[in-house]
């Protein structure tokens, strides 16, 4: 019925018409307007709290910004010299090779031990609720009570250990020997992030139609090449975003490092956020941790890069 | 409704009142100056005592104000520095006493050299605790109190193990540490984590066997670290420590897991509230007879540079907390020894506990006698020698050696 009236009114008066377009570029002015308004305190925030620290951390970077410094407000201009001493620290590459180690054996493992879990709870079996929200808990507990608990499991006399012992197996005292502390910090984020890369793909895995598998099967795909020809390939925008988060998430994870091993021992387990903070407040050089954020930056947008080009191709 | 005229029910005597009274109480609100004093305490006993005097000096002058406010220790120094810079200093910043000459370089702490002269306990203080706070000849502020490191024993363990008394040297420290371990327990605690803690807590062996932080590949140095490095290898010292702070070392004391630690003062309330048996007796030194020479904590009362009348009123509460009688209440509420000689003394006779901490006031050191104001790098460096030395990554000799270069500059640029 509207159609029908709206068609003749369009094509007889042709002289009314700009003033019903200026009506509606105004109505859709509007509309426009109102969607920003929504987004306008998000906006304004994120100027605030994100943009402009990001900022005048890069303005940092090139200053020579110590506490005498900032005090007197003059941070003579540095040039490249805070980037330069990070260089030249042998710190500063434990601390950067770590991060690499450190973000790839979590995400992967994470990754892993998410993805088959998504696939076995596609089972139906009494409880499984019960159970996908008992899987939640490291992500909910608190990173403070998640890294001290950590630093308990891996005590030289510890439980780990302990068990360990009945076995049979050599221990080491995790935490306290610069080969083994990483590895065990790795552990730690393993088992906090694993829930997110689970709850994601878990609903990933739900929104596969059941046809698809239930045809394969006719045709005679055994399961693992249903995952991997079915699953996989559907899951491939939520594997990206996983990935993506993923990695943005591990590599500025700081709390649980500084709490488990504060970077040592004998920075053995620096990360380059908790080396960024032991020279920002350590020993109060900003200008040199504002440099050493913006690497962090700098390897989070390179990896998130190199994720993007691999899935493009 | 009409509206009445206001002068209906308000005659002229009333409005002159109001207005007397509004004006009277402007100037009272102009007399009234407030001292912000920011500080990290944050223990039941230290917050009693900081209110305690707040309470009595308000009353003596009820034209200041006394405002405290908590900020946590990490962040005392960045924030007292951000208060400067946005020109609204705190009247006082509680700095703890290796930081003081650090940030007074920046130029926001009040030189008091004129009136701590006049201070009769100034003329008591000790000279640690005074060179902490004295950069030439200016003074920057003045002590809280003091505290050092001792060694805690539980008497109970130690009996267990037929040793009599607590170790005196190193011999004697290396010995009933190997006896007092018996499997979970470990002879003794300490921390040597990757803070300024750890490089704390060996300054009283480096310093007690005549070495230098400054000179870290002397002998001297080498012995006290090897030392650590022995106790760790024999077992007798969990090879955590290099994970635990000093609350994770009187954790380890408290719950038994450990029967000696190296601990400071401030522990005592905890260590009495566990109700374990202990007691405290100076730090074991390297040969009989000889003087332990232990570092320096306490926090500083700092004048900030700012309003004439706010620095003039910071002073007069410093000078206040000065009575002889307020300090030695102030630093026991503190579980503190007093940085005033008379004072300390006093305390040491009132409770055995905080003797031997008394006893080695006298050749106390300041931590920033080695380094100045790049103490904190000086310190970063030696931990790091520190924690590679006593995890194996490298040798005593290599560790100190590489610890040394890095020092070097450091040090010539004082």
């Amino acid at each position: 019925m509207r159609q029908i009236e709206a068609i003749p009114a369009r094509s007889t008066s042709a002289p009314e018409a700009p003033a019903r377009g200026v009506l509606r570029r105004k109505a859709a002015w509007r509309s426009v307007l109102t969607s920003y308004s929504f987004i306008l305190p998000i906006g304004i925030f994120g100027l605030l709290l994100l943009v402009y620290p990001v900022l005048y951390s890069l303005a940092l970077s090139f200053r020579d910004a110590t506490v005498e410094t900032i005090v007197s407000g003059d941070m003579p201009f540095a040039g490249f010299s805070n980037y330069e001493q990070s260089l030249a620290d042998p710190v500063f590459w434990q601390a950067l090779e770590n991060t690499v180690i450190f973000t790839f054996c979590s995400i992967l493992f994470q990754f892993a031990i998410g993805f088959l879990l998504a696939l076995f709870f596609q089972n139906r079996f009494p409880l499984k609720n019960v159970l996908i929200a008992l899987l939640l808990v490291p992500w909910i507990i608190p990173v403070l009570t998640a890294a001290n608990t950590f630093k308990g499991l891996f005590n030289e006399v510890g439980p780990i250990n302990q068990i360990a012992h009945l076995l049979g197996i050599p221990t080491v005292p995790w935490l306290a020997s610069p080969g083994f502390a990483l590895a065990a910090t790795i552990v730690a984020n393993i088992w906090i992030g694993f829930p997110f890369n689970f709850i994601l793909l878990y609903s990933g895995v739900c929104g596969v139609p059941p046809e698809i598998y239930e045809a394969a099967r006719i045709d005679g795909a055994s399961y693992w090449r249903r995952v991997g020809y079915i699953t996989l390939p559907i899951l491939k925008p939520v594997t990206v975003a996983v990935l993506m988060l993923g990695t943005i998430y591990t590599v500025k994870v700081f709390d649980l490092v500084f709490i488990m091993t504060g970077g040592g021992p004998a920075n053995s387990s620096h990360l380059l956020s908790t080396y960024a903070y032991q020279v920002g407040f350590s020993i109060y050089n900003y200008g040199q941790a504002s440099a050493i954020a913006m690497v962090i930056i700098a390897v989070i947008l390179s990896l998130n890069l190199f994720q993007l080009f691999l899935q493009r191709r | 409704m009409p509206l009445k005229p206001p002068s209906g029910n308000f005659p002229l005597w009333r409005r002159f009142l109001v207005c007397s009274s509004i004006i009277v109480c402007l100037g009272a609100a102009r007399a009234e100056t407030t001292v912000e004093i920011v500080h990290y305490f944050n223990v039941p006993g230290q917050l009693d005592g900081l209110a305690g005097i707040q309470k009595d000096f308000e009353a003596a002058n009820p034209d200041i104000k006394i405002k405290l406010t908590y900020i946590p220790f990490a962040d005392l120094v960045k924030t007292t520095l951000q208060m400067a810079q946005v020109h609204k200093p705190p009247g006082i910043s509680c700095i703890d006493n290796p930081d003081v000459r650090f940030v007074a370089k920046s130029g926001v702490l009040k030189d008091i050299s004129a009136s701590v002269a006049k201070f009769p306990t100034w003329q008591d203080t000790y000279p640690g605790p005074k060179h902490s706070v004295t950069e030439g000849e200016k003074v920057y502020g003045v002590p809280i109190g003091s505290n050092s490191l001792a060694i805690f024993s539980n008497k109970k363990m130690l009996s267990d193990a037929g040793i009599t008394d607590p170790p005196k040297t190193w011999d004697e420290l290396t010995e009933d540490a190997a006896k007092l371990t018996k499997s979970p327990v470990y002879g003794l605690v300490f921390s040597a984590t990757n803070t300024e803690e750890s490089t704390w807590q060996f300054e009283p062996f480096l310093w007690s066997n005549g070495g230098s932080l400054l000179d870290l590949n002397a002998t001297p140095a080498k012995q006290a670290l090897q030392l650590w490095v022995d106790l760790i290898q024999k077992g007798s010292v969990s090879k955590d420590c290099v994970n635990w702070n000093q609350g994770d070392v009187a954790n380890q004391f408290i719950s038994g897991q450990a029967a000696m630690m190296v601990m400071g003062p401030w522990m005592l309330g905890q260590v009495h509230k566990s109700g374990l048996d202990f007691e405290v007796t100076p730090i074991p030194v390297p040969k009989e007879g000889e003087k332990p020479i232990v570092p320096l904590g306490g926090e500083v009362w700092c004048v900030m540079k700012g309003d004439p009348k706010v620095e003039a009123a910071a002073l007069k509460f410093i000078q206040f907390v000065q009575d002889p009688d307020r300090l030695e209440n102030l630093c026991n509420t503190f579980n503190y020894i007093s940085s005033v000689r008379s004072v300390a003394k006093k305390q040491g006779e009132a409770n055995p506990e905080l003797e031997p901490f008394v006893l080695q006031m006298d050749t106390a050191r300041a931590r920033p006698e080695e380094g100045g104001a790049n103490y904190t790098k000086v310190s970063l460096a030696a931990r790091t020698a520190i924690q590679q030395a006593i995890t194996g990554q490298a040798t005593v000799d290599a560790a100190l050696a590489e610890a040394a270069n890095k020092i070097k500059p450091l040090a010539a640029k004082k």
